[in-house]
């Protein structure tokens, strides 16, 4: 279990840079949002011991660590308000710039 | 009654967001309840600062009364108490600047909200003392700052925010991953806890990897020179009321990190993190000195230029001495000042010339019916060279001496040659705007010029009499190189 996860979390972020890296500015912001999800993925598993029950339970049984979860629920809703915002930058960029190679949005370079 | 004073700078921004939203259509009103709310958040402030000195003790607040390693806890020791005086001051002025700009940036509606909840994230940024806490507001000031500079007037403002944003949500990744890291290594996020265990157990595993995240991530919001590439076509973009803001006090969010790193969190190991705050700074001042001199345009040059004060705070942070740290955070304030009035002044020009553009093509010789304009621009290039009697000679005179102090001399000399090309490039757009003929330049009426004249005048006072704010910083210095009174606020319950 403990390879799996680790293997998600690089994974999701080998394809997040890959994405990155590439010209076209929507693959970056997907890579954008790959790349946050691998992070979310890694907190979460900052917390992965072997609870049996929730945290709020009366049960003397070992119990997980809730606060990587908070942690992660706040992530993800500023992650999901970050991408929406860079959704509509980009379209406000293609709107103007009528591409998307971001090699040709270079009106600031002066 | 100190939770009060302690939560009110911040609660009053952060309401005014909703409350001036609501009041969309009616601008004027509008504005006035946004100046309003933040002058009296100024005047919070400076209850909060009197408070802490005279008790001598940080102002602590458990949020939800969870006692400390366990709930978020906000706290205003003196350096928060110092960044936030900065902040507020700043914040006001630009608001005030924004109060009489003729942008259509301005105009717009959500501007007011936007410009509020900057303030509140930065104000946030600076009080909270819980790592994961900072990444919340440090994502507030991204996303407003970041819109803010998509309505600009600029046609490229939404390039312009689109590259920050997107630079700024890696910083968060690689913030979430260094706090990450840490919660793996010691179990907290309480900054007065991990302070404690770091330095009870420093070579936990992971813990170094989240030393390494934290530091990218501040080396990114700072602006500092391999992560500086995105800083000066945001700033120079944003609208002016807004650059002012980004360029004097956004970029102190990853300077506020650096202190928090080297004074409290890593306290005892942070010797390579020191000598790499050196050596990036030094490169900085370098860089960001003769970026300056090669730009085409005021806004983009003074973009520039902060990035090379950046870089002198750095090296203040770097050396680490008690007199340093002072310099760092007296250079902090005074920065933060001039830089926000000389953004305003380039771009009241730009608003007075016939294309509204910072470009030196557009603004050469618009300064010839604007005399008081072209004083106030000479007295805070001054300072922002150095010169005596203004504020900015005292932050040099004391980063240099803290530096023969500290026995450092090679960077010593790297920075005080690169501070002399300060005078050059001021000197030039100074020269440009003011003294060249132009025939297309009318008299013209622009963004008015009484917030810039404030913040000059208050450089001015800060120069003749510097000996409060120095003192104050070296108080301030003092506290943070004893972080137990600090830690003990926060963890023997409060």
């Amino acid at each position: 279990m403990n390879i799996l996860t680790s293997l998600a979390v690089g994974i999701l972020f080998a394809a997040g840079v890959y994405q990155i890296l590439r010209r076209n500015v929507i693959r970056a912001a997907i890579g954008l949002v790959l790349i946050s999800n691998a992070v979310n993925l890694f907190l979460f598993t900052t917390g992965a011991y072997n609870g049996t029950s929730a945290a709020y339970s009366t049960a003397t049984t070992q119990i997980s660590d809730p606060l990587p979860q908070a942690l992660v629920l706040t992530a993800i809703v500023i992650s999901m308000g970050g991408f929406a915002f860079v959704l509509s930058l980009l379209y406000a960029i293609s709107t103007r710039y009528k591409t998307s190679d971001s090699d040709e949005v270079k009106g600031l370079k002066n | 009654m100190n939770a009060a004073s302690l939560l009110l700078p911040l609660l009053l921004p952060l309401i005014g967001v909703p409350i001036t939203i609501l009041f969309r259509k009616q601008r004027r009103l509008q504005s006035t309840i946004a100046f309003l709310l933040m002058l009296t958040a100024l005047g919070f402030t400076i209850n909060l600062l009197r408070i802490v000195l005279t008790t001598g003790q940080p102002v602590t607040v458990q949020l939800g009364a969870w006692s400390a390693p366990f709930g978020i806890t906000l706290t205003a020791d003196l350096l928060s108490v110092f960044m936030l005086l900065m902040t507020q001051s700043v914040l006001c002025a630009g608001l005030l600047y924004a109060l009489g700009s003729q942008e259509q940036a301005v105009q717009y509606r959500t501007f007011y909200p936007l410009f509020l909840a900057l303030s509140s994230g930065l104000t946030g940024a600076f009080l909270t003392g819980d790592l994961f806490n900072l990444f919340v507001f440090a994502e507030i000031i991204v996303i407003s700052g970041a819109a803010l500079t998509a309505i600009a007037d600029d046609k490229y403002g939404v390039e312009a925010a689109y590259k920050y944003f997107y630079i700024s949500t890696l910083a968060s990744v690689f913030f979430l991953l260094g706090v990450g890291s840490l919660y793996v290594a010691y179990g907290t996020l309480n900054m007065a806890d991990l302070s404690v265990r770091i330095a009870a157990d420093p070579n936990a595993p992971l813990a170094m990897t989240g030393m390494a995240f934290l530091t990218a991530t501040f080396l990114i919001k700072s602006a500092t020179f391999p992560f500086h590439f995105w800083q000066p076509d945001f700033h120079a973009a944003a609208p002016t009321a807004v650059s002012a803001m980004l360029s004097s006090l956004v970029v102190k969010m990853g300077v506020y990190g650096f202190f928090r790193m080297t004074t409290l969190l890593f306290a005892e190991e942070a010797e390579l993190l020191k000598l790499l705050l050196v050596i990036l700074g030094v490169i900085g001042v370098l860089y960001g000195g003769f970026g300056a001199l090669g730009t085409h345009n005021a806004k983009r040059m003074l973009a520039y230029s902060t990035l090379a004060q950046i870089g002198f705070i750095l090296v203040g942070i770097g050396w680490g001495t008690p007199l340093s740290l002072a310099a760092a955070l007296v250079f902090t304030f005074n920065h933060a000042l001039i830089k926000a009035a000389m953004l305003m002044l380039a771009g009241a020009m730009a608003s007075r010339a016939a294309v509204k553009s910072a470009s030196f093509e557009v603004i050469v010789g618009v300064g010839k019916y604007h005399p008081v304009a072209g004083l106030l621009f000479l007295i805070g290039g001054m300072a922002l060279a150095g010169i005596p009697p203004l504020n900015g000679f005292v932050s040099k005179l004391m980063i240099f001496w803290s530096g023969v102090e500290a026995a450092q001399y090679i960077p010593l000399l790297i920075i005080g040659v690169a501070s002399i090309v300060t005078l050059v490039y001021v000197i030039r757009a100074f020269m440009r705007v003011w003294f060249e003929d132009n025939p297309q330049a009318k008299p013209k009426e622009g963004d008015k010029l009484l917030a810039p004249a404030l913040l000059i005048v208050l450089s001015l006072v800060l120069g003749l009499w510097s000996e409060p704010l120095v003192a104050f910083a070296q108080t301030t210095a003092a506290w943070m190189l004893e972080p137990n009174a600090y830690i003990l606020a926060i963890l023997g319950g409060g």
